[in-house]
């Protein structure tokens, strides 16, 4: 509520200094909505608790706004939003624990369209030929029943065919008409890409390393997957973290491992230059190094999701998950903190809108 | 270690307190009919307030339903017939101790026990002791515990009961039960069977409540015996096995179940004499359960724990009004199941209980109690208690206790995440009582103050990225119990009037904000009024505002009503119909926040005693 006064506030500065300035010669943009110029940082909430949200807040981490879906449209996000994919003026938020996609316009946060069938555990979403595919885990426990559910983007309908997938289908990216899928592996382990031909939907797998959690195109054509190792408990055996270079010209990997206890995630691009978190720290990683760097570049942090952005880095904390999580943001030329505010319940995924 | 020694010490004096004592005929009683006769004995300076077999017969079948209406306890129930945890003093689910026939039966697994696997079909009485009970009652016994009792009657008789129920939501219920007396055996048999689709529509919606059909039997077989007049053997047996689907919330579909099992049996030889009385028991305890993601595959996890349990019971009466109580226990645990490889625990505990009245007015109670367990240290635990009835119809109660509970094998095992350096949560509490007892009226004001440290939760920890419990918070708790029976009768026309109201502030000290789920206002009332073979009764229930996370979920006023008549009710066969509205106010509510509960429904039902 605070937040929401200080914005009518800022917009009463606002209109005020519009009033005052001599706009014969200036150029009026119209504003695409109230939640451009910003992040948005989906929530997952509690599983089984229903508190899902998203908060937007602006560039200059002026305006704070949380629980934008259910305030625009007056009705709860759901179970679990496990993350958040753009196609053109829409945002398709997939909401996990409801088994729903809710797509609003990202700029308004209005509902335009609800898909609450034919999606089981959904995860993430990409698009590709004018269809949106959504990665499903089908039950957790069932490791013959994941697939890619395929969306319609002009009607927003779902289509009645799906492409069966191996275990675990996590992450999913699309290189033209090809579609990368990490497929971390559910509630177990899995090490492979499936790659899809969007328009045949024929699936070839390609093995990289145990639990691949994150990928990033370069701008040489190499497809980077970090895969964070099995951990400790897993039934096979712990093992390290690799990072995986897909040449996605001929598909060959290359490897590059991490120590055995180490299980790096939430690897991002800026610049030319990789980023990943493990253990606390932000590690960077030029794309042409074929080593691990030695040494961290930010310290002391807790995240549950990162991702740059333009010389930016920014993270979520999630805190103890049953009160408000943050977001910091950090400037990559001197590795200082350059803004952080106060969100919801369990951020987790972060999405320059 | 020290204070072992002591115990063992206290022990050893027995031999020589050859005292002389006048036998009380009514407390031999209690121990040759009661096999929770602690509760009786013990609890002077507690609030115990005892559910009678009509209280529950005229209720629901399941232990949430009775004592949400009839009882300070509030319960977080998962939606109608799902799984449901108490909150009892603003304690966590954990810290409620459930007393079968003298033996704590919370889960070996999660320290819990479900309130919706426990039917009251085959019990003679509940009873509710609020305030810490670790000494007698073990692990989790911190906000209070909720006593199951199965009596033997040895007094000549022979009777049966059949009930026959339909309701709202296709809402089935078969229970029978026989009891039987002679001067040498005493025996009950039980059956009660309880069905529903549970589909009720939620208020102000198209929907339904989806996946949410439940069944549950309960068996229970008693059995008692008098080897000689100073020696009864009892046997106690109870089998309940629930089907659960495991409903949707607003927000979230469903299609899991969950299957739980549990059998409980015990043996127990007393011998009763002038100088002492010694009484043993062993135990066996199983649960299982059996979790299906969906419930149309042939997947799931399961989890099962079996306990085996010697107790010894040894009280003497050292002089007149002096007695001393020691017991000993030793259990050996064991658990499997998908999410820990077999672990095992031994555990071995000994109690001194000193009981005395100085005068007439005045008993007190002092207990000691120490643990030894293999897989950590356990404390030194102590209550102290007294009642005074100062003037006629008054009463002084007091009581001072320091309470524990144990990691459970979850806490400890769980791969990933469980944690083996936890030690126990400690509790230290007191409670000041008052009760007033008057030709037609009964009233209790129970105020208490409860300081827990070193509570166990589950945290994420973001370094290996999984959930793995901590002793990491520490809560406060305080309010107000008050609780007033009042009767009238006037002619034929007679009046009883139950309520109950609790004030609950329980915090979380380190946050300094209110626990989750805890309402600071519970107010339950029930009026019966009845003429002849004609009785009818309404029930309210006001449960406050609760703290969840972000957020807050309303508050409540759900109210009952029931009609019934016995016919031929001179006569040693007689029927009664009853019938009862649900939620007569057809209001919305939820218990836990997404899961609405259900909207008006009835309840037929027949009953036949012979």
């Amino acid at each position: 509520m605070t937040t929401y006064t200080f914005r009518l506030l800022f917009l009463g500065f606002a209109l005020l200094f519009a009033s005052c300035s001599n706009d014969d010669d200036t150029i009026t943009v119209t504003p695409l909505g109230d939640y451009e110029n910003g992040i948005l940082i989906s929530h997952e909430g509690n599983f089984g608790l229903g508190n899902a949200s998203v908060s937007y807040v602006s560039n200059d981490f002026m305006t704070v706004d949380n629980g934008i879906f259910e305030g625009v449209n007056s009705s709860p996000l759901g179970d679990s939003a496990q993350s958040i994919a753009f196609n053109g003026d829409l945002a398709y938020i997939i909401v996990n624990g409801s088994n729903a996609i809710e797509i609003v316009n990202r700029y308004t946060f209005e509902s335009v369209a609800t898909i609450n069938t034919g999606l089981n555990n959904p995860r993430y979403m990409a698009f590709a030929n004018g269809k949106g595919y959504v990665t499903n885990w089908g039950d957790g426990t069932v490791t013959t029943d994941d697939y890619i559910a395929i969306i319609d983007t002009t009607s927003n309908a779902l289509e009645a065919q799906t492409i069966s997938v191996a275990e675990g289908p996590e992450r999913i990216m699309t290189i033209g008409n090809t579609i990368y899928v990490a497929h971390k592996g559910g509630f177990g382990q899995n090490n492979i890409l499936s790659k899809i031909d969007a328009i045949s939907n024929s699936v070839a797998t390609i093995t990289v390393g145990d639990v691949p959690n994150s990928m990033q195109l370069d701008a040489s054509g190499n497809l980077w997957v970090l895969c964070e190792g099995n951990p400790s408990w897993s039934s096979s055996g712990e093992t390290a973290g690799q990072l995986a270079k897909v040449n996605t010209a001929d598909d060959s990997v290359t490897m590059i491992n991490f120590q055995v206890t180490q299980h790096p995630s939430f690897l991002s691009l800026d610049n030319g230059a990789l980023y990943y978190y493990l253990g606390g720290s932000v590690y960077r990683m030029e794309t042409t190094a074929t080593n691990l760097p030695t040494s961290s570049e930010i310290d002391g942090l807790n995240f549950y999701g990162m991702t740059t952005n333009n010389g930016i880095l920014y993270g979520v904390d999630a805190v103890d998950f049953s009160s408000n999580g943050s977001i910091s943001a950090y400037n990559l030329s001197t590795n200082t903190m350059s803004g952080s505010a106060e969100l919801g319940i369990i951020p987790s995924g972060i999405y320059v809108n | 270690m020290r204070q072992l020694s002591f115990i063992l010490l206290m022990l050893s004096f027995l031999g020589i307190g050859h005292s002389q004592s006048i036998s009380d005929s009514i407390q031999q009683l209690d121990e040759v009919v009661l096999s929770d006769f602690k509760l009786k004995r013990y609890a002077n300076g507690y609030k115990v307030t005892v559910l009678s077999d009509s209280v529950l017969r005229k209720n629901q079948a399941s232990l949430t339903d009775v004592l949400r209406f009839n009882s300070n306890i509030y319960f977080k129930e998962n939606g109608f017939g799902m799984v449901s945890s108490p909150s009892f003093r603003g304690t966590n689910a954990s810290q409620t101790a459930v007393v079968w026939n003298g033996i704590n039966i919370n889960s070996q697994l999660n320290g819990q026990a479900d309130f919706n696997t426990i039917s009251t079909s085959n019990y003679d009485n509940v009873s509710i002791r609020s305030g810490g009970g670790s000494v007698q009652y073990g692990s989790g016994a911190i906000g209070g515990t909720v006593h199951l009792s199965n009596e033997l009657d040895f007094s000549p008789h022979l009777n049966h009961q059949l009930q026959l129920a339909y309701g709202s939501f296709e809402t089935k219920r078969l229970a029978y039960r026989t009891a039987f007396g002679s001067e040498k055996w005493s025996g009950s048999v039980g059956v009660g069977y309880l069905n529903s689709d549970n589909d009720y529509r939620f208020l102000g919606t198209d929907r339904r409540n989806e996946n949410a059909a439940f069944d549950n039997l309960d068996i229970s077989l008693n059995l008692g015996y008098t080897l000689s007049k100073k020696d009864v053997v009892k046997a106690f047996h109870q089998n309940f096995r629930s089907d659960r689907e495991l409903s949707e919330t607003l927000l979230a579909p469903s299609k899991s179940k969950l299957e739980n099992e549990d059998y409980r049996t015990m043996l127990e030889w007393s011998h009763i004499s002038n100088r002492f009385t010694s009484s043993i028991k062993a135990v066996h305890l199983k649960e299982s359960f059996r979790y299906f993601e969906n419930k149309d595959l042939i997947h799931f996890s399961k989890g099962q724990a079996t306990t085996w349990l010697l107790k010894h019971h040894f009280k003497t009466d050292i002089l007149k009004r002096l007695t001393l109580s020691v017991i000993t226990d030793y259990s050996y645990v064991t658990a499997e199941g998908d999410s820990f490889s077999n672990p095992k625990r031994n555990a071995f505990s000994a109690t001194a209980i000193v009981s005395h009245r100085p005068i007439r007015h005045l008993q007190y109670n002092i207990n000691v109690r120490k643990d030894v367990i293999s897989d950590f240290e356990s404390p030194l635990v102590f209550s102290a208690d007294m009642s005074y009835s100062i003037f006629k119809p008054y009463t002084l109660k007091l009581n001072a206790s320091k309470n524990f509970r144990v990691p459970t094998f979850n806490d400890l095992y769980w791969n990933p995440g469980g944690n083996l350096d936890l030690k126990p949560e400690e509790s230290f509490q007191v409670d000041l009582g008052h009760e007033l007892r008057f030709k037609n009226i009964l009233a209790k004001f129970n105020s208490f103050y409860i300081e827990t440290t070193d509570l166990i939760e589950w945290q994420p920890n973001n370094m290996n990225g999984y959930w793995s419990p901590v002793n990491v918070a520490n809560a406060r708790h305080y309010g107000l119990e008050s609780e007033m029976q009042v009767s009238r009768s006037i002619v034929s026309h007679q009046f009883l009037l139950l309520a109950n109201y609790t004030f609950t502030k329980a915090e979380d000290v380190d946050q300094d904000q209110p626990l989750f789920y805890v309402p600071e206002h519970k107010v339950t009332a029930s009026l019966s009024y009845s003429y002849k073979a004609f009785t009818m009764f309404y029930q309210h229930l006001y449960n406050g505002e609760v703290t969840i996370i972000g957020d807050t979920l309303d508050g409540f006023d759900v109210g009952n009503i029931g009609l019934s008549y016995t016919f031929n009710n001179k006569n040693k066969v007689q029927y009664i119909a009853n019938l009862r509205i649900n939620n007569v106010y057809n209001s919305y509510y939820e218990n836990v926040a997404l899961r609405p509960m259900p909207n008006r429904n009835f309840n037929f039902n027949m009953t036949l005693k012979f």
